[in-house]
């Protein structure tokens, strides 16, 4: 008992300062690891999946172009998109400014989907930002130092999203299923006009914790309950979160 | 104090960071090996109980100040488990010289299998609920298998930086 409060006790305020501390103190080991072990790391790995980068590389480039392609084309219906919003009052996504950060290190435990990334305060980012890349929402901004901050992903066990699909289906919560897990909503009205492969969008609700029209994931099936009268979902994250490098958190902070 | 303080101080630290920059992106079936959990049960098994207390609090610690899950709770299931295991230690069991050779693997496994579960059922101690999720089975299947198979080498690492292999031979 004695333990456990104790563990309480240093969850609060002393724990911050303790963690950069004992960064400090554990540094020097990680770099002289990371130093040795991250080259043959790599070069096992390069050696071992030469033809799957090679590969990669390569439907990189036609996804690249044909990226370029689609922003080319729909590049008037943004700014119309933007002007239309703008006089609805409602925040364009497009047009909030964001600030590039790498990506540190991974949640190095089983039980906690965090990634570190390699902005914090200094630049402007705030704990409740949303971060987005690889395709859509990765999660948000949960602690922030001066140099860095904490985001939590949208697959951690936390986490909770109201997305809609943009025809009119109305705000459905997503949830994270844990590290490495998928994403899940129940409840979902029999009505609901979803079906496989639906990509659901962040609804932007006043005084929810996302602006509006950030892609967060898609239906990879429907389940009916025998006796339910909702499906539960089951969702596949829009952005690949098991390979996150470079990331943009949007500086939009939610209203209380 | 004990002379063989500053090498597993030194040693631990090595295996935090190790942890830190290579197991926790080398995940296996998206599970991280808790190296900084088997690096005390070994040393217990060792039958070094106050070096393998200090190594389960000080890697417990250092681990728990990267992760975004309550403080402490690392630190408090490596203890656990570096109690048990200098338990057996102190009888004998699990040494790698004189026991059977499956003996220490088979503890080791034990260990890796119930402690992502103590974990989980510490952070429900303390009013941290969200920790039971679907993949906790998978953590405790691979750490079981990480474990028994990792058990012997870290095993013998253990004997030879704590010196309990020459306190035994003399």
């Amino acid at each position: 008992m004695t333990a456990i409060l104790v563990v309480l006790y240093l969850s609060g305020g002393i724990v911050s300062g303790l963690r950069g501390v004992a960064n400090l103190v554990v540094a020097p080991f990680d770099w002289t690891v990371s130093t040795i072990a991250r080259p043959i790391g790599h070069l096992f790995a390069g050696v071992v999946n030469y033809s799957d980068v090679v590969n990669q590389n390569q439907k990189l480039r036609y996804e690249l172009g044909q990226a370029q392609l689609r922003a080319n084309q729909v590049w008037p219906l943004e700014r119309q998109l933007q002007q239309l919003t703008t006089e609805l009052h409602v925040p364009y996504v497009g047009s909030l400014p964001s600030v590039a950060v790498q990506v540190t290190a991974i949640s190095p435990t089983n039980f906690a989907a965090t990634i570190d990334i390699s902005k914090g305060r200094d630049n402007g980012i705030l704990v409740g930002m949303p971060v987005v890349g690889n395709g859509g929402l990765v999660g948000t901004v949960i602690s922030t130092t001066p140099h860095g901050a904490t985001v939590r992903l949208i697959t951690d066990i936390d986490s909770s999203i109201g997305v809609t699909d943009g025809h009119g289906a109305k705000s459905i919560i997503v949830t994270g299923q844990g590290v490495n897990s998928g994403l899940r909503a129940t409840s979902v009205p029999l009505n609901t006009s979803l079906k496989t492969g639906t990509l659901l969008w962040t609804d932007g609700l006043q005084g929810g914790l996302y602006p509006p029209g950030l892609p967060v994931a898609s239906v990879t099936s429907l389940t009916l309950t025998p006796g339910a009268a909702t499906y539960d979902l089951t969702l596949k994250p829009a952005a690949d979160l098991r390979h996150l490098t470079y990331l943009d958190v949007v500086q939009w902070e939610p209203s209380t | 104090m004990n002379r063989a303080l500053i090498p597993v101080t030194i040693v631990t630290l090595f295996i935090v960071a190790f942890q830190l920059a290579i197991l926790s992106s080398l995940r296996i079936d998206g599970v991280v090996v808790m190296l900084v959990w088997l690096w005390p049960l070994a040393l217990g098994l060792a039958g070094s109980a106050s070096l393998a207390v200090w190594s389960a609090l000080l890697s417990g610690i250092f681990f728990d100040t990267h992760a975004a899950t309550p403080f402490g709770l690392t630190a408090l299931v490596g203890l656990a488990i570096a109690y048990v295991a200098s338990r057996l230690g102190r009888e004998g069991v699990g040494d790698l010289d004189s026991a059977a050779l499956w003996v220490t693997p088979v503890i080791a496994a034990a260990a890796g299998f119930v402690a992502p579960l103590a974990y989980v059922v510490a952070g429900a101690l303390t009013l941290h609920f969200s920790m039971w999720h679907a993949s906790l089975g998978e953590s405790m299947v691979v750490n079981a298998v990480a474990f028994f198979l990792l058990a012997r080498p870290v095993g013998r690492l253990a004997i030879m930086v704590s010196g309990s292999g020459a306190r035994v031979r003399r």
